[in-house]
Formats: structure tokens, sequence, C-alpha cells
């Protein structure tokens, strides 16, 4: 027991591939049987429920400290432009005002690798200009507006094509181009490939920027006690954030501590540390009291992410029996004024069997916010314009587009040449083309009467989320037998105390009131990686059944040692140990627990290494059926069909709730999100939650969900696969075919909103 | 048809000109609602002789308050009261996460002044609660799991408050519409529907 | 928000003599559903706020068969679509306050601030010194337009957000105004005026003048009227546009109709020709399909947003259908 060894880890994390050394438990665990299961896998109520809806969660954005002051950024109000003067001094006589910081007074600290902190070049509207801490955040606000600060205004660009241009306004010296150059994978001889077709499709896909609008801000709250500095932050990862803190201030990690118990969504925008959370550090430390800082929601749609817009130009030929034999796309987007991930290629790299394959992909800098991770990164946009691709092809080709996708099924990965570990995507489909009524959608296209027309479509979905180590979780038993997680992960409202209470819960055969799960603290828990790409459950969850299979050694140790007899006499069964035979003798875990007094016993769990050879992705497809007002454009999602391989499902109905949430991001998405610049200033018109439109729950269509798979063994001990992301990707896609098979035109542009559709059908 | 309007709109931008330097200077000064010198308010509001008082009376206790009146309910009871289970996400009547019940009707604490709710009886979500026991609505969202990141929850519960008290037994369309002004960005909406049926079910 | 103080007048003529002639001392606040966001967005910065909510008299509801409905300007939205005879006799006035904001607005905002809303122009309410904020150009002329005015537009682009009162116009509804010097009646087709007549203002309000109340003629047996919203998703958001109809119809004919629409212009729009075209039309879908092609005829679509002349064709035309169903 407690086997454990080096590796070098690798796994796909949101946009790219982590590399890092991890140790990793060595033991081996039986699979578990679904049906001797007793809690995992079962439709458990969340452990932070009560929390939650009694309003005593206390989420970063409600953590009030003695003292504390309350801080505001000032915002460059311009796209593009450099701080020619700026004077605080009427601002620092407001009474109430503590401290202001500028570039002419903070340490020069780098931040997105060319540029800094405080940067006098702006490049966006929503670029930090200075930041206020005061007695309360009415007074920072007023604050703010009178430093005056005299702008020299550049030029601007806020459009990806426009900043690929020779003549471009430039945001850095070496050109608007990230790396100078497209980013190209090929395999195969593409040529060739098109040589070989039967029919060709081409066309030029494209979607709009989308912005989290988590609904708790971006927002710290940080307090120095001498150089010892803790964080309450809301964070998807609690050590990004420690490591990059630590960094810019030059302290020991060991004197910084973050804190992250709730938080109120992020989706993405929160895996790395804000600027917003140093200036705070910085200025607390200088007016010698604790600073909150939150942003507000303006400050939310301009400076703290979104998902890159692209344009997508696609290619594919396919023979006339339905086999791809050339995939090709050209494609851009938009990383904002500083370096990020604009590629979307992945989705038309491994989706299909296609032995023929180039992309070229552009990251732009434009003067505009940021883009950071969104859930499912690049695959939400790909799939778009893949899947409308795919099923332009199989028109052509005269396919059911459905067949056609299952005959470009493939097995292996294309671009690692290995094995998946497993893949039920074909059981997906058949379940989820069944449960829509796929034999019974409109044919042909725009067939059906209208005024309302009805119109049915899908989209296929391959992810990562295989998770991998390093991941930790430290299990300590109490003396009356209850035991406590501790776990460098956080739960972001996917339900993660939950799942590894489950865990252990079912381990140790104890009932879910006794386990206490404490997540996100850097200063007390193991380390876990940064909630996203869907690895947590994936991760975490093998290194909670390792922590608590060592415990039930240690149990089954303890009360041999007791008893007097050997482990091999011993039988762990509800929390109960008792001898084989006759005359049996027993122990509860709370009677062993009590003989050891108030040592507690700990064991730490390990995430065992991702088996060698295979790649690890999760599988599904969606069906969207649509009404189509082709009086008014409007389109009414009615029923989403969602079928998955994500390995095993450890509580299915946060698991529900999950893939609920994906499907509504994407529809969300599909029908009316986007992040609208006014073309001649440069500036972002939808800053607030009226212009920009999120879902409302008016908006939810049926959702019908089916899991196809058990467990992948493997992958882990609990062979799980993150569901987070997969639950979006096909939605806008799915939606986006079933409108054309519901009017036979093709909006190539998201979202799909009623000008468009109106436009498209007078034309 | 493009054609038509780039003429009509440069024809239009040409009237605006004309008018904009015509009037700019008599009319607009007192027609435009601009600021006062911005000095001025501050020095108005770091006046304490500038607060009001006020009597607010939330979850069954009554306050007395001295507050500015620039100061929005919510403000007040997550800052003063340090009820902060009430939440503030867009802060403009945008969202829903603020919800409160006023007199027994939900409103947007973020958007109407603390004054306002004088002689008025406020709920947050902690006047739900019976000592630390769950209201039958909240036991209903954790059953149903109406719930993912939870911070837009306490303004879904009392939403689905004030729509049980006037309407004990709703449909599903009239949880849809009483539910019509929360947003949940996590997209928890189906579960959500079921909470509040579960409740209307058990109430 | 910035800081302003708060005036609690006891009766109208207070109110009035507050307000004063200038609209920077102080606006009037009742809901405060759309005062509040101009005031945080800093559209609105005024030294003072007059609550209305501390007058008496203004928050009834009445109705005779001689006069129809009176109803006070601080009456809620959802209170007055609550009431009785506005359920019973003004489908049109009910719809389109049902389908207005969201129930929390609803329950904080009133009708009379409905009526004097300001618009939702993303220009306007945002960082820029526009046209109607003092400034010398409208952004959306060759900005981002696609919720702009189709007609009744220029100098300014913008258009009326109030669902109620696109409804009300169908019911020729009239508003009361009063200020410290008396009182006056206009109708609420006169209340609203274009940029071309005040490019800063939505209505002929003059500081220091106030809606007291709004009154809406009785309606005649026969009587059917209905209210489209068309927005863009399921709940809580302005017009794309909306068409409101109040017909009298008998037998296969429509006696008198009024149609008027949302959305479309920078006030709430009606076409003198379409109600006089609507008298004694016979009721059939063929002359419900001829009278609404000939809807905005006179519109100067913008670059984004002439998908909403089809649009409000078809919704007009729907609605008709769907008047004279049964």
């Amino acid at each position: 027991m407690a086997d454990s060894k080096i590796i070098k880890s690798k796994y796909f994390f949101e946009e790219d591939f982590t590399e890092e050394l991890a140790e990793v438990s060595a033991n081996k665990y039986a699979d578990w049987n679904k049906k001797e299961l007793k809690v995992v896998g079962k439709p458990v109520s969340r452990v932070d429920g009560y929390d939650k809806v009694s309003g005593s969660a206390v989420f970063t954005f409600d953590v009030i400290l003695p003292n504390m002051a309350h801080a505001k950024t000032l915002r460059c109000p311009h796209p593009h432009a450099k701080i020619k003067r700026i004077n605080t001094k009427k601002a620092e006589k407001i009474p109430g005002v503590l401290g202001i910081l500028t570039y002419e007074n903070a340490p020069k600290i780098s931040w997105y690798g060319k540029s800094f902190l405080f940067d006098p070049h702006l490049r966006y509207e929503g670029d930090e200009v200075a930041f206020v801490a005061a007695e309360n955040e009415r007074i920072a606000e007023q604050a703010l507006k009178l430093i005056e600060v005299d702008y020299e205004i550049l030029p601007f660009v806020t459009d990806a094509a426009e900043a690929m241009k020779k003549d471009a306004p430039k945001l850095y010296d070496d050109g608007n181009i990230r790396g100078g150059k497209p980013s190209v994978y090929e395999r195969g001889d593409i040529d060739k490939g098109f040589e070989e077709a039967s029919a060709v499709a081409e066309q030029t896909y494209k979607t709009q920027v989308e912005i989290h609008n988590p609904t708790e801000p971006h927002c710290s709250v940080v307090n120095w006690d001498g150089d010892y500095l803790t964080i309450w932050d809301s964070t998807q990862g609690v050590f990004s954030v420690r490591d990059r803190v630590a960094d810019v201030l030059k302290l020991p990690a060991s004197r910084v501590r973050v804190i992250k118990k709730y938080m109120g969504g992020a989706f993405g925008a929160k895996l790395e540390a804000g600027k917003y959370t140093v200036m705070a550090a910085l200025l607390a430390r200088k007016i010698g009291r604790p600073v909150r800082i939150a942003l507000d929601r303006r400050e939310m749609n301009l400076s703290v992410g979104n998902r890159p817009d692209s344009v997508q130009k696609l290619k594919g030929g396919a023979t006339k029996d339905g086999r791809l034999t050339a995939l090709y796309q050209y494609s851009y987007g938009a990383a904002g004024a500083h370096p990020a991930g604009a590629g979307c290629s992945w989705a038309l790299r491994t989706m299909y069997l296609c032995p023929n394959v180039k992309t070229e992909e552009y990251t732009v800098y434009i003067n505009a916010g940021r883009a950071r991770p969104f859930r499912a990164p690049g695959h939400v946009q790909g799939f778009f314009a893949l899947e409308a691709l795919i099923d332009e092809l199989a028109e052509k080709i005269g396919m059911d587009p459905l067949e056609f996708r299952i005959k470009n099924h493939t097995d292996r990965d294309q671009v690692f040449d290995a094995p998946y570990t497993s893949k039920l995507l074909l059981d997906a489909y058949r379940v989820a083309a069944e449960a829509i009524g796929w034999k019974n959608r409109p044919q042909p296209a725009g067939s059906d009467a209208g005024p309302l027309k009805r119109g049915i479509g899908m989209s296929s979905q391959i992810w990562w989320g295989g998770g991998g180590p390093p991941a930790y979780a430290t299990l300590k038993l109490n003396r009356d037998g209850s035991v406590r997680i501790i776990a460098g992960s956080q739960d972001i409202g996917t339900g993660t105390y939950t799942i590894l209470a489950q865990v252990a819960s079912e381990v140790l055969e104890i009932p879910m009131e006794k386990v206490e799960v404490l997540l996100g603290d850097t200063a007390v828990a193991p380390y876990c990686g940064s909630s996203g790409g869907s690895t947590t459950a994936p991760s975490v969850s093998p290194a909670v059944r390792d922590a608590a299979e060592q415990m039930k050694a240690k149990l089954l140790s303890g009360a041999a040692a007791h008893l007097n007899v050997s482990e091999s006499q011993l039988v762990y069964r509800n929390g109960v140990i008792h001898t084989k035979g006759k005359n049996k003798k027993s122990m509860t875990i709370r009677e062993i627990a009590r003989k050891m007094g108030e040592r507690v016993l700990v064991t730490t769990g390990k995430r065992e290494a991702n088996p060698d050879g295979y790649a690890i992705n999760s599988f599904g497809v969606q069906f969207a059926e649509v009404e189509v007002d082709t009086e008014t454009g409007k389109v009414s999602v009615k029923k989403i069909v969602a079928a998955y391989d994500i390995g095993r499902v450890l509580n299915p109905k946060t698991l529900e709730n999950q893939i609920h949430g994906g499907i509504i991001q994407g529809l969300g998405f599909a029908l009316f999100e986007e992040r609208i610049i006014d073309r001649n200033t440069g500036k972002v018109l939808t800053t607030n939650l009226h212009d920009y439109k999120l879902p409302t729950v008016k908006d939810t269509p049926q959702i019908d969900i089916r899991i196809v798979s058990k467990g992948d063994s493997k992958i882990s001990n609990t062979g799980v696969k993150g569901v987070g992301e997969p639950a979006m990707i096909p939605t806008p896609a799915a939606i986006g075919n079933a409108v054309y098979n519901a009017i036979g035109k093709r909006i190539k542009s998201l979202p799909i909103t009623p000008d468009k559709v109106l436009t498209a059908l007078q034309s | 048809m493009k054609k038509k309007s780039v003429s009509s709109s440069l024809s239009r931008r040409q009237f605006l000109k004309g008018f904009g330097s015509g009037v700019a200077g008599s009319v607009a000064l007192n027609k435009i609602a601009s600021a006062l010198p911005l000095q001025k308010t501050l020095e108005k509001a770091a006046n304490d002789a500038n607060r009001t008082p006020l009597n607010l009376s939330v979850n069954g206790k009554t306050y007395r308050l001295s507050v500015e009146p620039n100061r929005t309910l919510a403000e007040v009871i997550r800052e003063d009261l340090q009820l902060t289970g009430t939440k503030v996400v867009c802060n403009h009547g945008e969202c829903g996460a603020c919800t409160v019940l006023l007199d027994g009707e939900a409103v947007y604490s973020c958007h109407i002044l603390a004054l306002d709710a004088e002689g008025k009886s406020v709920t947050t979500i902690e006047g739900l609660l019976g000592g630390e026991e769950l209201h039958p609505l909240q036991k209903a969202f954790v059953k149903k799991d109406g719930i993912q990141c939870g911070f837009c929850t306490p303004g879904q519960i009392m939403a689905a408050q004030a729509l049980l008290l006037k309407n004990p037994r709703p449909a599903k369309e009239d949880v849809l519409e009483g539910m019509s002004g929360n947003l949940c960005r996590c997209g928890a909406y189906p579960k959500i529907i079921e909470s509040v049926l579960e409740a209307a079910k058990t109430d | 928000m910035r800081y302003f103080d708060y005036i609690q007048p006891e009766n109208i003529k207070q109110a009035s003599e507050s307000a004063g002639r200038d609209w920077r001392k102080a606006l009037l606040y009742a809901g405060g559903t759309d005062l509040l966001g101009l005031i945080k967005n800093e559209v609105e910065s005024p030294a003072a706020l007059i609550n209305l909510k501390a007058i008496p008299g203004l928050n009834g509801i009445e109705y005779s068969e001689r006069e129809g409905l009176t109803i006070g300007a601080l009456v809620k939205l959802s209170q007055l679509s609550a009431h009785e005879v506005v359920r019973e006799k003004y489908s049109v006035l009910e719809q389109a306050l049902k389908e207005t904001a969201s129930p929390q607005l609803r329950n904080m905002g009133t009708i009379g601030g409905n009526l004097c809303q300001r618009p939702r122009c993303w220009y306007f309410r945002g960082d820029f010194h526009c046209l109607r904020k003092g400034g010398d150009i409208c952004y959306a002329v060759d900005g981002e337009n696609k919720y702009h005015c189709v007609i009744g537009g220029g100098p300014c682009f913008i258009v009326h957000p109030s669902d109620p009162a696109v409804a009300l116009l169908t019911l020729d509804a009239g508003v009361t105004i009063a200020s410290a010097k008396g009182t006056k009646r206009v109708a609420l087709k006169d209340f609203f005026v274009l940029p071309e007549d005040d490019i800063y203002r939505e209505n002929i309000l003059q500081p220091g003048e106030i809606v007291t109340h709004i009154h809406v003629p009785p309606v005649s047996e026969k009587t059917v009227s209905g209210y489209i919203k068309f927005r863009e998703r399921g709940a809580w958001d302005f017009a794309v546009v909306s068409v409101a109809a109040t017909l009298r119809i008998n037998g296969d004919t429509i006696i008198d109709g009024k149609a008027a629409f949302g959305g479309v212009a920078p006030k709430p729009w009606q076409e003198e020709k379409i109600n006089q075209k609507l008298k004694g039309l016979s009721v059939k879908p063929g002359n419900f399909e001829s009278l609404s092609a000939e809807v905005l005829k006179e519109a100067e679509p913008l670059n984004q947003n002439a998908f909403k002349l089809p649009l409000v064709r078809n919704l007009l035309k729907r609605l008709l259908v769907q008047l004279t169903a049964s």
C-alpha cells in the first residue's frame, strides 16, 4: 500500500497540453461495479446545498474584514492610447480616499509578456490606468473621476481581419499576428485528398465574441499580516493565483495563502491571478489595511476575458460512398490586446476519420479585452463550422448526415496515432437519434409547412477531459470515525464537494454526513490543478479514492492489532471490521478511532498515471429540435437530446445539472449572446446584462440526457471523464444544423438572430 | 436598399450639423440633466448632516439607520446589516440576484433606494430561515438541485417565494413567468423550475 | 451613484416648485427603475430627486362607463395589469403591461414612469457624448444601429422603449399634466415628440411638469384588442418591434380600428393612413396582407435594421388575424 512514483505527466488542459512532474499512486484497486455501489452514482443532494440556499455561503464577494478598505479601478475610455500625463492630486484630497496606484508610483511588474501591471501604453478600452482605495466603494468610484489623465489617442483596430492587414494600427512593434505566423497542422496529402473527392464543399463560417459574465464578479479581498499575505479570491485555481502573486511580489509561496470556498461562476475566466488582486495587495500593504476589490458588470464585460471570435474558411471532400478524403481549415480569431489562444481547429483534426488534413490558424491582436479560455475553448467555435460543413457534404453526396458521420467514425486518435481508452459514440448516436425522432425530420430541408417550421439537426462532440496527475487529496480520520477530505481543488458550482464526499463515503462505507470536504485553501491542502478543462472530477476523485482505500487499510491494520488477529482474517463491511467465521469479533471505525485517541490518522491519495499509449477523450452527440418562425425570424429551441460517453457518472443529479447548463450556455451562444464593438469608436456597446443578452428561464428547451458509458477503468480507479465542456460543445452546431433543416437556408454566422434569419429567408 | 440608407444617413448628418451649432449654447444647458460640479456633490456626500434617518424593517427586525439618499437597498442590506445572502451582480435591475421581498412583492434591491423601504417590510433570503432550519422552498432547491454555483440562488429563491405567496399552486407556465426576472449564468433553469414546482407541491 | 438630495414634497405644487426650471436641479422620482439606471450610467446627474411617492392621490385606478379608466401615474405596472377592468376590457393594455420588463420591475415601475422613460440606445446610455446628451453627433447613424429606428429619426435615431404607450395609443388615451401653475390634459399622441422637434427629450414635459393621471376612454362591447411584442430572447427584453391594435368589429367588418407600433420610431408610432384603412375593412386574410404591406411606407432604414420592416408588417398581419379569428 501507499506505493507511489514520480513521472512526467502530460495531459490536455483547456487550450494546450500541460506537462509537469507528478507523484502518482501505484496502487491498484478493483474496478467499481456499478451495481454494487451504494453512494457513488446515486443522485445525492449537494453537500453545500444548505449554505447556498440559506444565504450563509460566504463567497469572496461577501468577505468582510475588520477595517477593510474598498478599491476601484480607473480604466482607459479609449481603445488605444498612451498616458501622457496623469495627476491624482485632486482625487487624493477627497475625504475617505486612502491611496492611489498608477504606473508612476507602482512597481514595474511584468504582465502579459510584453506589458506591465500598470502600462502607460493602453491597448484596449478598459485597460488599467489607476487603482484607488477608499473608505467605501462609492468614494473610490467618485475619486476615479477626479484623476486627470491626458491621453495621447492612438489609431485602433478592433476587427481581426483588419488587424491582419499590413497597414493596420499595431498593438506591438512586431505586428498584430501572434508569433508572426499561423499555427499549422498537417497530415497526409491535402491536394491528393481533394483529387480523390467526388464532392467538395467550401464555406466560410463565423462565430462572435462571447463574454463569460459569471454572476459573481472577479473579486479579491487581501490582507497582510506583516509579510504574510492572505487572499480570498474568486478563482478556479487557488494554486495558480498563489504562484503568480508570490512570483510577482517576490514572496515565498509559503507566505501567500489563497482561499476560495464558494465562487459564483467563472467558465474559464478565473483561471489565473488577475491584475486587480496584485494591485489590491500592493495598495493594502501601502495603506496598512485589508482591501476588497470587486469588478462591476461593465468591467466584467470589458476586461476579464471572452471567447475569441472566429472566421473559419473550411473545405472538405468526400467520396460518393461517404468517405472523407480531405479537410482543410484556414481560420483566424482575435486574442484581444494581449496574448491568448484563438485557435479552433481541434474539432476538424480529431472528430472524423480523415487521412488528409491541413489547418492554418492565426491568432490576432486587436484593441479589445483579452480572450480567456471559455468552456471548451476553440471547440465550440470549431464544431459550429465543422458540423455545418459535414452536413453540407452529406447533402452533396445525398447521404443521411448521421450515416455520413457513422461512416467516418474512428476508434483511433489520428493526431497522436493512438487508440482511445474508450469510445462509445456509436451507441450515443443510436440512442439519441431514436429519442429525437431523427427519421421524422423534415426532408428535404425547409419542407415543413410554415409559418412555424420545425427542424432537427445534430452535432458530434469530442473533448479531452480525462484529467491526470498531479492531484492529491488528504484524508483525516477524526476520533469519532468521521473524516475530512482536504484537497487543493475547487468546487466551481459543479458539485466537487459532493462527488468527493461520495467517493470517500463509498470506500469507507460511512454515511455522507460523516464526510466533510475542504477545498480551495493553499495553506492546508495538498496540490490539485485549477478547476478547468473538465479535469476536476477525473483528476481529483481517484486521489480521494486512493486516500480512502489507504485509510481503510490502516483501519484494518488497527483492528487487527486491537483484536489480535491477522489482517487476512478481517472483513470490512458498512464501516465495521469483523473477523471471518464463527465467534465473530468486530470493531466500528469509531471504536478504532477512539482507541487511537486524539492522534488522527492521515492518508494522502494521489491520482494515478494515465495509461501509456492511449488517447483519453470524452464523446457525445446532441440533437436539437427547433422551430423557426418564418414571419419573424425567431428561432425557438424546443428540445435537445444529449447522449454522452463520459466514463462513470459519480452523481446523476449534479451531472444532469451540469449538462443542462452547458446546453443553455450553448443555446445563448447560438442565438443571443454577442459582444458588439462600435466600429467607429472602438468602444464596447454591450457592457450590461440588457445589451449583452444571456438566455432566460423562458428560453429553456426540453432536455433529454442519455449516458451510454459506465466507467473507463483504463483511465483511473474511478473511471471518470469530465463533462463540463462536452455539455456545451455540440449545442450551437446542432442548433445551426436544425435551423438549416427547418428553413433550407444556412445561417453561417452566430448568433442566429431574427434579422439574419429574415434576411436569409428573403434572399 | 443599402445605398439608399447610406445617402439618407448623410443627409441626416448634414441636417444634424446645422442643427447642433445653433442650439448647443442656448437651449441645451437647461434641457440636459448634465452634471453639477463633482466636487460639490462630494462635499455633500461627506457631510454626515446630509444623511437621512431611516427605519428599516428587515426580516421582522427594525433597524434605526442614517443613510445617504444615494444608497441602494442592497448596499444597506449588505454593508450596514451585513446580510450578505443578497447578491449584487449587475447592479442595474437586469439580473435578479438581489431580489428581496418588499411588503411581500419581489423587487430588485440593487435598483431601489434604501429610503424607499421606509415603512415597508423587507424580507431577504436570511429571513426565510427559521433559526437554522430551512424553509420548505429552500429545502426544495436542495432536493431538486436548483443550484449550481449558488450566487444567483438567493435571488431565485426570493423570486420563487414571491410567486408562491401569490400563487401557491402555479402551473409550469406560471413558474416560467414568475422566474423570468432572474438570470442564472450556470443555466440551472430546468432544475430551478423543478425546485419551484416541488415546493408548490410540498408547501 | 453620485450624491443627491432627496426631496419629499407633500403635494404636486411643492413637487413642481422643487423641480424648478432646470433639468439639472432635480428630477422626478417614482419607481426609479429607469431613473436610477440613468443616474448610475451618469446620463443624468441631478442635484436632487423629488420623491413623488410621498404625494397622495396618484395611486388609484378608477373606472366609469362614461369616463373609462383613470389611472394614477404612480400605479405599478403589476397592479394595473391585475386590475379587473383592464383584464376584461383593455386586453391590449394588459398584454403590453405583462410583456414589459420582468416581474420584479413590474412591481417597482409605475405607469407614469413607463411613459416618461428615456431611450435604451446604447450610445445614449453608454460612455458616448451623443446628440441627445448635448454632443454633436448621433453615433448610431453610421454605427451599430440594428435596434434603432426606421422611421421618424433624424438627427437622433432612438426608438421609444415603452410597451404600454404603444397599447395606449390604440385606445386613444390621454394624460393629465400638472405643474405649480395648474393642470392640462393632452392626448397621448401629442405627448411624445420626435427628435426633429426636440432632440433632448422624448415628450413635451417641461421641468416642473408632472404626469399625474392617464385616461383611457371606455371601449364598446364589440371591441377586441391585442399586443404582440417581438423580442430576441424569451423574456425580459425591450421590443425589437411591437404591434398593438384595437378594433371594433361588427360581423365580418372592422367598423373602426387603430394600430400602433413600437420599436420602429423615436416615439410610439401610428399611421393615420393605416387607421383610416382599417375603418370598414372586411375581415379577410388577404385584406390584412395588403394593409400590412402599407405600413411604414415612408421608412428609411439604417444599415442594419431593414429587417424591422417585414417583421412589423408580418406581426400586424398576425395580430389582425388573431383578433378577428373568433
